[in-house]
Parts: structure tokens; sequence; C-alpha cells
């Protein structure tokens, strides 16, 4: 039986839960101090607390106040990865302190280390730990075995530790009671090791190295221009963009869960532990707008070592190591996040042909080459063999942006990605030696597309472009096309499909469809989708229409919740978060929005 | 007694042979492994610079393994294509399985699976066998070192 929305009171919404992580994996804590998601050693590696999609049995580490007790506050500590939730009890409250030691390098510290502490005031409060880790797709209980104040959980290739101070006696599956004073809170660390020797961190040093880390993440946000707006959102959105970012390749997954459904009850389940190269390349464009040079450089050396098997051709997405997904995979007996299955692991969709990706890829290295960081000569290759490829083949129908699985067409989004691309391209050529046999079929077929847009592309009853050849749908994608500089930003065209897509995919205040509800060849419909909402602050912005961009990105940031973590999707009516959470395409288009609107209020606005 | 001859010339064809091979692997999208971009970002982060500064610490590397197939061949008193083969095997063997994967210890530019955010290394581990670089890197890896030591158990002479 499937939830509906009405009856998910006993079900943690999915935009409740809070990300804490190591750059390396990531664990979601929701608002009862249950730990419903944590895959090891990586985001991409076999779940060890997974009851978020897999139902009771599933794995959680819950850690909370054991009576009755009403969530008061639940916040970052400021510009840190580390997540407090505090409850009202019974004549007290207690804080719950949660984070994972992502800074081990040169230190002998577990490589994954999830430290978590709970703090009593006012008065001593009952609390409950609930440990219960079950590994992988069966779900496999632990051989457990107590070692002096710690106790061991090994499966085969998987060990983990757990510790509490003062010292708990922990059993697997069976809630712990005890008593939190004020003056002695209760500190628990669980350390993970794969394939290797496990390392033990006593409870006070895993403390003090989450406080090490959170020192060094305050200043990794103090490096923040200052200058955007609403800058505590645009921070967070950075941070969980880089948390989101697998530190030993660069890779950057579009978020660390699978198969939260972009519709209760629906098939529209994906797995999203992977790495598109469109993120990475949204990402350069976010992280170089505020000064984060060196982030953006290693999303472009990820790009180039991920690619470098298949170039001149770009795969439409990797996993953590450059390699493709495997394809997808039903997980058996998983129930899924409110009873919605199934819960797929792989994603098929690197199977498809995308050509937008390539314009993405190609307008992030003009980013780069623009903030004068100059482009080595084997990037210029990979580029200029990108465009190469999109010069031959953007004639050809593909899955689109949206990755539909209903059958290839031409659509307009990819059209106007492949016109970047090669656009891109000459801009980058035109400060380099490129022989010009090259660049002059370059320029030919970006003006052969821009020829072929505005031919087939635009619909003139609906005084919009459209979502592909041939076709009255609209898609909200083309948001972007300010962006680009195919035609004038304030062409009665762009202002035609902007309206257009406002009236015809309007979602409720600042929130759109992605394309007509539904209508991707499979059953079921979906919500809003974010990303769009903060194109269209970016379409607004570069059009001048800058107060109502502001006021719509005003109103998007407070959808964000306490916590300004977004998932892919929201629920126009009862504004529910749904899709994989959180998702870094929301995160990164939240960041170029707010460079939009900051370039828009600046006396001379830098358009690109 | 050692071939010094043989080491000092045939040592520097077999790693050029071995490179070579290793190169042309990666050409023909077999694997991502790249070894002189890999130990020549040891000393710069330029692609293209590192490729010739590690092509050269490669032929180094190259001759000192040469000296130890040489030694073997002398100690045997013999000196064959499969006696190079052998060697060739083990040398990769212990290619693959130590020295790779040790290389995220000396390089600053190679990232470790620890890495952190602080990390400025923008090289992605090899990991065991290489396999990081694709699933063909072994196989990749095991021809071009069966032809060094061939090539080495061919043209040195026992001694």
């Amino acid at each position: 039986m499937t939830a509906t929305v009405a009856d998910m009171d006993d079900i943690t919404p999915i935009e409740q839960y809070g990300l804490i992580g190591d750059t390396r994996t990531a664990a979601l804590v929701a608002p009862d101090g249950a730990i419903d998601w944590l895959c090891v050693p990586s985001f991409d590696g076999e779940p060890v607390f997974a009851s978020l999609v897999g139902g009771t049995g599933g794995g959680r580490f819950r850690l909370g106040p054991a009576g009755a007790a009403t969530v008061v506050a639940r916040r970052y500590r400021p510009e840190s990865a580390t997540l407090e939730t505090v409850w009202d009890c019974a004549g007290g409250r207690l804080t719950l302190t949660d984070g994972m030691v992502a800074e081990v390098a040169g230190r002998l510290l577990p490589t994954t280390m999830l430290v978590r502490r709970l703090r009593a005031t006012g008065a001593p409060i009952g609390i409950t730990l609930h440990f219960e880790p079950r590994f992988g797709e069966g779900r496999r209980w632990p051989r457990t075995e107590q070692r002096g104040e710690l106790l061991f959980c090994g499966w085969r290739r998987l060990a983990l530790s757990v510790q509490t101070t003062p010292a708990l006696a922990i059993e697997p599956g069976r809630p712990v009671t005890a008593v939190v004073s004020p003056d002695r809170p209760l500190t628990t660390v669980v350390c993970f090791a794969e394939g290797e020797p496990l390392v033990h961190a006593p409870p006070t040093a895993a403390w003090d190295a989450l406080e090490a880390d959170e020192a060094r993440w305050r200043q990794w946000c103090r490096e923040i221009t200052e200058d955007v707006p609403r800058r505590t959102a645009v921070v967070r959105s950075l941070l969980t963009l880089r948390l989101l970012t697998y530190s030993p390749t660069g890779a950057p997954v579009a978020a660390p869960t699978t198969s939260l459904p972009e519709q209760l009850g629906g098939v529209r389940n994906w797995d999203y532990r992977y790495a598109w190269p469109r993120d990475a390349s949204i990402g350069i464009g976010a992280f170089l707008g505020v000064g984060k040079n060196n982030e953006a450089h290693r999303f472009m050396a990820w790009l180039l070592n991920a690619t470098r098997l298949d170039r001149p051709r770009l795969p439409v997405l990797f996993n953590l190591h450059g390699r493709r997904p495997h394809p997808d995979h039903r997980v058996d007996g998983w129930p899924g996040y409110a009873h919605s299955p199934p819960v797929r692991t792989g994603n098929d969709a690197a199977n498809q042909r995308q050509l937008d990706g390539y314009g993405w890829v190609l307008d992030a290295a003009w980013l780069l080459t623009e903030a004068g960081c100059p482009l080595y000569a084997e990037t210029w290759r990979a580029m200029a063999g990108f465009a190469d490829t999109v010069a031959s083949q953007w004639r050809e129908t593909d899955a689109g942006i949206w990755e539909v699985r209903g059958g290839e067409k031409h659509h307009l989004h990819s059209k106007l990605m492949a016109w970047l691309a090669l656009d891109r391209a000459l801009r980058i050529a035109a400060g380099r030696r490129t022989a010009p046999r090259r660049t002059g079929r370059w320029r030919q077929q970006r003006d052969a597309i821009a020829a072929d847009i505005r031919a087939r592309g635009f619909d003139r009853d609906l005084g919009s472009y459209t979502r592909s050849y041939g076709s009255r749908d609209l898609d909200a994608a083309l948001l972007i096309l300010p962006l680009l500089g195919i035609e004038p930003a304030d062409s009665r065209r762009i202002e035609g499909t902007i309206k257009a897509i406002r009236r015809l995919l309007g979602a409720g205040g600042p929130l759109l469809y992605r394309y007509p509800p539904g209508d991707d060849g499979l059953p079921g419909a979906e919500s809003a989708f974010i990303a769009c909402s903060f194109w269209l602050v970016q379409a607004l912005a570069r059009t001048g229409q800058r107060g109502e961009a502001l006021s719509l990105f005003d109103e998007l940031v407070d959808l964000g919740g306490p916590l300004g973590l977004y998932p892919e999707e929201i629920d126009p009516v009862s504004h529910r978060g749904l899709g994989n959470f959180p998702q870094a395409l929301s995160h990164a288009t939240l960041v170029q929005a707010a460079l939009a609107l900051r370039d828009a209020y600046r006396p001379d606005p830098a358009h690109r | 007694m050692v071939d010094w001859a043989g080491w000092a010339l045939f040592g520097v064809v077999a790693t050029v042979l071995l490179t070579c091979i290793m190169i042309a692997a990666q050409m023909t999208g077999l694997t991502r492994l790249d070894l002189p971009l890999l130990l020549g970002t040891i000393v710069t982060p330029d692609p293209d610079r590192a490729r010739v500064a590690g092509f050269f610490i490669h032929l180094v590397m190259g001759q000192v393994y040469a000296l130890g197939y040489a030694l073997v061949f002398a100690v045997l008193h013999r000196a064959t294509w499969w006696l190079g083969a052998i060697l060739g095997l083990l040398h990769v063997t212990i290619a693959l399985t130590a020295l790779v994967p040790l290389l995220a210890g000396v390089s600053p530019r190679i990232a470790s699976y620890r890495a952190g955010p602080g990390s400025r290394a923008v090289l992605e581990p090899p990991g065991l066998l290489g396999l990081n670089y694709g699933l063909r890197t072994p196989a990749a890896t095991v021809a071009a070192h069966l032809v060094y030591g061939i090539a080495l158990g061919l043209l040195l002479t026992p001694g």
C-alpha cells in the first residue's frame, strides 16, 4: 500500500532530514534523532543505515529523548556541517549534535567516523540509544563482539565499532536507555573500515576532531564572497555542494540517496549517487562566481579524468571513479520511502544520448578562461574534441536534459546547448592558436543551429519557443535562453517564452513544472522542479525584471526550510519535498540565481 | 657477470617499448592509466609538462628495474624470452599491487581515499590494480610488462 500526503504523519518528510557528511559519504538525520541513511565507505557504497527506503529492517541509529519531547530547533552550527537538534523535554532541553569528520588525512583516524553528542540543559533527561546497523541489500545483521567499552560489528569486508562516553552497554537492535545530566554529555562515536584495519577513535578524541573540522568549514565559508543576496542560503548551498563532492576523485554526486520518489506511489524512483558532467559544469560557474576557484578547478579536473576513455564523446553520467554505472537494478523486498517502491540501484540513463552536456561543459571551460584561469593544452584538446562532436551530431535526436524514457526527439534545449558549445568553443579559440578550418566549421555549424532553432523551434501562436521541434509543449529548461547570447535577452521571442512558461508550466507562487506533468513516457505525474524556479529567477534578473526576480528568489529561499536544504522537487500544494535529497542541481542553481541577482543589482551589471 | 653495456642500452629500449604500449592502450581507450602523467605531476601541475618530466622519470625507473633483470640473468646464467616474461609478470604484479597504489603517498597531486575538503590533489587515486583507471587497465599493464621482460630476455646476455 502506498502512503498519500494525508497519511504521512508517521513518516519523516524528506525536506526535514538534515545532511551530515565528510565529502566521501553522507548521512541523513531525522528530527527524532535517527540516522536513516548512510552508505559506507563512499556515497555509492552499501548502506549500513537504510530505513529511509529499506523499511523497519533497513537499519537505523536513533539517539534522542526517551520520553515525549518536542523539537524546538534544528539548525546547522553557523557556517559548518555540524547539525544540531534541540528537544523540549519535561523539565529541560536536550541537544543532539551530529557530524562526520571530513579531514582525516595525515592522522591515524578512521576514514569514516560518525560523531554524535547529547547534552542536557536545565535538568537530567532520559535518553534512548537504538543502534541497529544492517548491511547491504540483504539487510544483514552483523556478527558482534564486546571489546572492553566498545562494541565491534563485522561483516565480510566491513567492520565498525561503536563506543559511548560515559559507557553504555550497546546491543544491536535493542534500545538502551540512560539519563544524561547537564554536567556530563553523552558522546558516541562510530568508526568504519572497509577492507582495511579498523582504527578506533575514543569519543573524546572524535569530538575534538569534529570541532577542528568545524573550524575548517568556518574558514572555508569565510572565503566566500560577501556580496551575494541571501548569503546564508548561498553559503549553505555551496557547503552542501562541497559535501556532495567525493574528495578522492572530485566527482560531484547528484544526491546522496537513491529512490526517494518524485511522486508518492509513482515509478520515478532513481539512483542519484552518480556524477553528471552537467552538474559539475554548473558547479564550476557557481564556485567561480563566489571566489572558490579551487573547487571550480577540481570539477574541471574530474571532467578531464572521467571522460578520458570516451572522448570526444561525453557520457551522460559516471560513477565516482569515472566508470560507467551499473544498469538499473530493483532491490527485492525493500518497501521504499513511504511505501513507494521500487528501490533502485544503478542508472540506465548512462545508456542515453544527451547532447546538452557538451554545452554545459564548454560553457564552464569558457567561464574558467574568462576568470583568468587559462586552460592547459590537454584541457583545450578535450574541449575542442567535444566541439567537433557537437558540430557533427547536433542534427540528431536525443533524450534531452530530462532523460525522458519515451524515445528520442529534437529537443530544443539540446539544440540551444549545442549552439552554446560551439559559441563558447569559438570564444576560447579566439585566445589560442586553433586551425582556421576547424574554427570555420564550428562557426558555420553554430550559425546553422541558430537558424534551425529559429525556423523550427518557435511557435508563433504560443509566442514561445517549444519543447521540441513540431511540439506545442513547453519546457522550463528553456529559461536559460536569456543567459546564452543566442539572441538579445530583451528580444520578444525570449520575453514570450518566459511568459508562456510561467503561464503554462506555473505550479503556484515561484514553482514551475519542468514540462507538462507526466508527459515523459512514464505513468503518473510529478511535482514542481526546483532548479527550473531558480532558472526563472536568473531569466528575470537577466531581462531587467530584477525586483520580481528578487521577490521570487526570497520565496524560494524560504521554501528551503530551517536547514536550507532542497530536494529535486516540491509538491506545489503541501510544499513537501520529493525526489532525491539534497540535490546538487537545486543548490547549484540557487547559487547561480543569487549571482545573477548580484550582477543585476550592480551599477554596471557584468553580463556574460 | 652482469651485461653492463646491454643493460645501459637495452634497458632504455625496453622501457621505451613499455611506455609506447601504455600510451597506445590509453589512446585506444583501453585504460586511463597514464604513467608519465602520474609520475610527472610529482614535479609540475601542467599535464603536458608533467608527461615530459614523467617520461624521463619512468625511463630512469625502467633502467633501475632492468638492472634487476640483468642481475637475475647473471645469477641464473641464462637469458631467454620466457625467463624475461616470468620476470615481467613478477614485475607487473608488484607494480599493480604495490607501486601504483602507493603513488598516492608520494605525489602531492594524487588524492587518496582519505582525501578531505582540504585536499589540493586533483588526480584520482589509481586503486588496487589501477582499476579506477578502467577495467582493462590490468590487462594493458600486464601486456606492456610482458613485452618489457621478453625484450630484455632476448636482448641481454646472461653474462
